[in-house]
């Protein structure tokens, strides 16, 4: 198994390895800016939906 | 605040698209039962071109994704985009033109299918005029989007926002490749590309329908309506942008996992299967960031039915998005594809995470927009269990009956023979789960039905307020600040969030599609492959046309099981002249590429006037229009034409003569029936001459001894 799956990599194509190493170039650096981004910003992003004035008086809760 | 501005959200245009997602989601689930019965009942096609089952698969998957689906789509994000930007959509009118426009596509596309009009690409089966409607309306959401975006009061865009702009912009991307075509008339198109090309192309657009029509809008819907329901942020705003970028990334090259074992070159198949697995990592994410938002508040989800609606939703999605990386494995996609699996696990996604993420949605936004309570809870608790359950009775005997079937189709005896060589042993072994299945959507269906009466008994209760007012401070515009980085910048700049994901997203469409249009190598040509005859070329088109595609495949892959079954294995160089391609993706009936000299023509004549005659127990419906119409030859010397300046090596002037050559060939054909005492009056015109040339055709070019392979 381990066998087949060497001797198929030998074959592998660039467009394999242009896509693996792209891919983890993006991916790194989202992973890295994400990281990097400050708490009060992330804290006000998440809560943006929260922030507005469509709730409404009714509940479910009320009702079940 | 000294400076706050008021202003009024649209309400009134969320309303018309509820509305119109609850009224074609009743039209096309109804569709899918009437489909599902007709397996079990083929009386049920009522012998009536309109009412058979190939031209109505098509209709309930168009409806389904396109006007349900996309109709949810469009109320979640003018709901939640206005008050994400703290802003009123840019314009009424194109609002309303979107509206418009987009049901006035629905409603063409519900006559055009039954009528039989149909490029036979799946999910982008409409004919040309309404691909250029799509395209119109499309650009008109795309400006109001970004024009709302760009006036909006909040400076950053919430990742809900950016998983909008990605749909718009690959959607408008995979519309445009997947639909060049040259019209032959206002009906009919020749396909720009052909064969193994065409079904990659059609696969990157049809995998990516999936991708960037059904879940990359229904995560931005995710990301918004569940803090909502829940009253709280979204467990990691972090993960969500990771959860954004990988996805939008590794999604677009994931298509040609449709396409293993076939005559796709290899390469192109690893790609597939690799990003594929890949997929489980984003999409876990998004799936354990969802759910991970309910974390503290799983009491209310006991008494919360949009809470409820949202679990099953996400939770389908993440079983969804597990599957089909496992579907994607070759040894595992080698067993499953073609069966029922697949048709249970797009079920799964469709039923489970858009059919109840829509429902949640619109139990939350119902009492708000008609400032009302629900009429109801209790109803849509029983809406949940029932839906939860006609899930769970739809998907199960499917995957028993994909599996089952799988199975026998490749079993052989201890001499080394098929034990099952007769298809449709296969078929009525796995009839009662068809039952089940059916019965399944049906309850699905009623839980559905429940929720249309309790939301237009909220409705009716209620006054729709439309226009909300709002008020927020106008935007600040910040200074660049030092430190500040790259993703704060675009989350505060649309365009380029929009150029960042098209690049990304062409990234995966260019180094995949584009060495298979360049490359020669990569189709080897066959010398004995040649076009179709001008009879077969129309035969092709009432294969198209009666929706064939949607049971039967074209396609003999490279196993033993399929090479006893059914023949020599296909190989791309034989497609060349297939515009579009027609290798299908569900084998309800077996693999027609072969069948070619198979049987005699009065068997398919025979046949296709009721399958029941040639094969006791066939689920296949009858076609007796074909024996009725007159062949149509007006367009046959424009779609040579066409397929000349496509470069199919049609003598030169051939178009002036192909109707000649047409009865020439249909007179054998009719001389061939009449031998075998099938006599009619004016025999060799009907239809079904054509079809029949077209089916003694398929797949005999290679059966030449001399074939030959070259490598150009």
């Amino acid at each position: 198994m381990a066998k087949y799956i060497l001797e198929s990599a030998g074959n592998i194509n660039w467009m394999a390895l242009f896509a693996l190493i792209t891919f983890m170039t993006v991916f790194l650096l989202v992973v890295f800016m994400v990281f990097m981004d400050n708490k009060a910003f992330i804290k006000r992003m998440e809560n943006l939906p929260l922030d507005t004035e469509d709730d409404m008086p009714t509940s479910f809760s009320k009702h079940s | 605040m000294a400076n706050m501005e008021t202003f009024y959200y649209d309400n009134k245009i969320v309303r018309n698209f509820a509305i119109a997602t609850i009224a074609f989601g009743v039209i096309g689930m109804l569709v899918g039962i009437l489909i599902a019965f007709q397996l079990v009942f083929p009386v049920l096609n009522f012998d009536t071109s309109f009412l058979t089952y190939g031209r109505l698969r098509p209709l309930h998957t168009n409806a389904v994704i396109f006007a349900f689906v996309g109709n949810g789509i469009f109320t979640g994000v003018y709901y939640s985009l206005q008050r994400l930007l703290k802003t009123r959509m840019y314009s009424d009118l194109l609002s309303s033109l979107h509206f418009w426009g987009w049901q006035l596509i629905i409603l063409s596309a519900a006559v055009s299918l039954p009528l039989g009009l149909t490029s036979s690409k799946e999910y982008a089966e409409l004919i040309w005029p309404i691909d250029l409607a799509i395209a119109v309306v499309w650009i008109i959401f795309g400006i109001n989007m970004f024009m709302t975006i760009i006036k909006r009061r909040e400076q950053h865009l919430y990742v809900a926002i950016w998983f909008y702009i990605a749909t718009w912009v690959t959607v408008t991307v995979l519309h445009v490749f997947n639909n060049l075509q040259i019209p032959v008339n206002f009906f009919h198109a020749t396909n720009v590309f052909a064969g193994v090309q065409d079904a990659l192309i059609q696969w990157w657009y049809g995998h990516n329908a999936v991708a960037f029509f059904l879940t990359t809008p229904y995560l931005g819907l995710m990301y918004y309506f569940m803090p909502k329901a829940a009253n709280r942020p979204v467990y990691s705003y972090k993960l969500s942008i990771i959860h954004f970028w990988a996805l939008i990334f590794i999604y677009i090259w994931a298509g040609p996992h449709h396409l293993l074992y076939t005559s796709l070159p290899d390469w192109a198949q690893s790609l597939g299967t690799v990003f594929s697995i890949m997929l489980i990592a984003p999409s876990w994410g998004g799936m354990l960031n969802g759910l991970l938002t309910l974390r503290g508040v799983w009491d209310k989800v006991r008494v919360d039915p949009v809470l409820k609606f949202f679990v099953v939703a996400v939770t389908a999605y993440g079983m969804a998005t597990l599957e089909g990386p496992l579907l994607s494995v070759k040894s595992l996609n080698a067993i499953t594809h073609y069966t029922d699996w697949t048709v249970g696990h797009v079920h799964v996604g469709a039923l489970g995470w858009n059919g109840m993420l829509t429902f949640g949605m619109l139990y939350w936004l119902f009492p708000r927009l008609f400032n009302t309570p629900l009429h109801s809870v209790k109803l849509a608790n029983y809406h949940f269990w029932i839906g939860t359950l006609g899930i769970l009775f739809y998907a199960i005997p499917l995957y028993w009956a994909g599996w089952t079937q799988s199975l026998m189709w490749k079993q052989f005896s201890p001499d080394g023979f098929l034990v099952y060589g007769n298809f449709l042993e296969t078929v009525t072994q796995i009839l009662p789960m068809y039952r089940i299945r059916a019965i399944g959507g049906t309850i699905y269906y009623v839980g559905f039905l429940i929720m249309v009466y309790n939301l237009w008994k909220t409705a009716a209760a209620g006054k729709l307020i439309a226009n909300q007012e709002a008020s927020s401070p106008p935007r600040e515009e910040h200074a660049v600040h030092t430190g500040e980085y790259w993703h704060k910048w675009i989350e505060r700049k649309p365009i380029q969030m929009l150029v960042v994901s098209a690049v990304l997203i062409l990234i995966g469409g260019i180094v995949e599609i584009i060495p298979m249009l360049m490359i020669d190598n990569n189709i080897p040509r066959i010398a004995s492959v040649k076009p179709y005859t001008p009879l077969e070329l129309e035969g092709r088109d009432i294969y198209i046309r009666e929706g064939c595609v949607g049971c039967h495949s074209q396609m003999v892959r490279p196993f033993r099981s399929e090479t006893e079954r059914y023949g020599e294995y296909s190989k791309s160089g034989e497609f060349i002249y297939d515009r579009p391609f027609l290798w299908g993706s569900k084998r309800t009936g077996p693999d027609l590429h072969r069948v070619g000299g198979k049987y005699s023509d009065s068997w398919h004549y025979n046949h296709m006037w009721d399958p029941e005659s040639m094969a006791a127990g066939s689920i296949m419906p009858r076609y007796p229009w074909l024996f009725e119409n007159d062949l149509s030859t007006k367009y046959t010397a424009a779609k040579i034409k066409n397929l000349q300046m496509l470069n199919t090596p049609y003598p030169d002037n051939y178009a002036d003569k192909a109707v000649s050559d047409l009865e020439a060939q249909a007179k054998k054909v009719a001389s061939n029936l009449e031998k075998d005492n099938i006599k009619m009056e004016g025999l060799e015109k009907k239809e079904i001459i054509a079809l029949i040339a077209y089916l003694q055709r398929l797949g005999t070019d290679v059966k030449v001894e001399s074939s030959e392979v070259i490598k150009k």
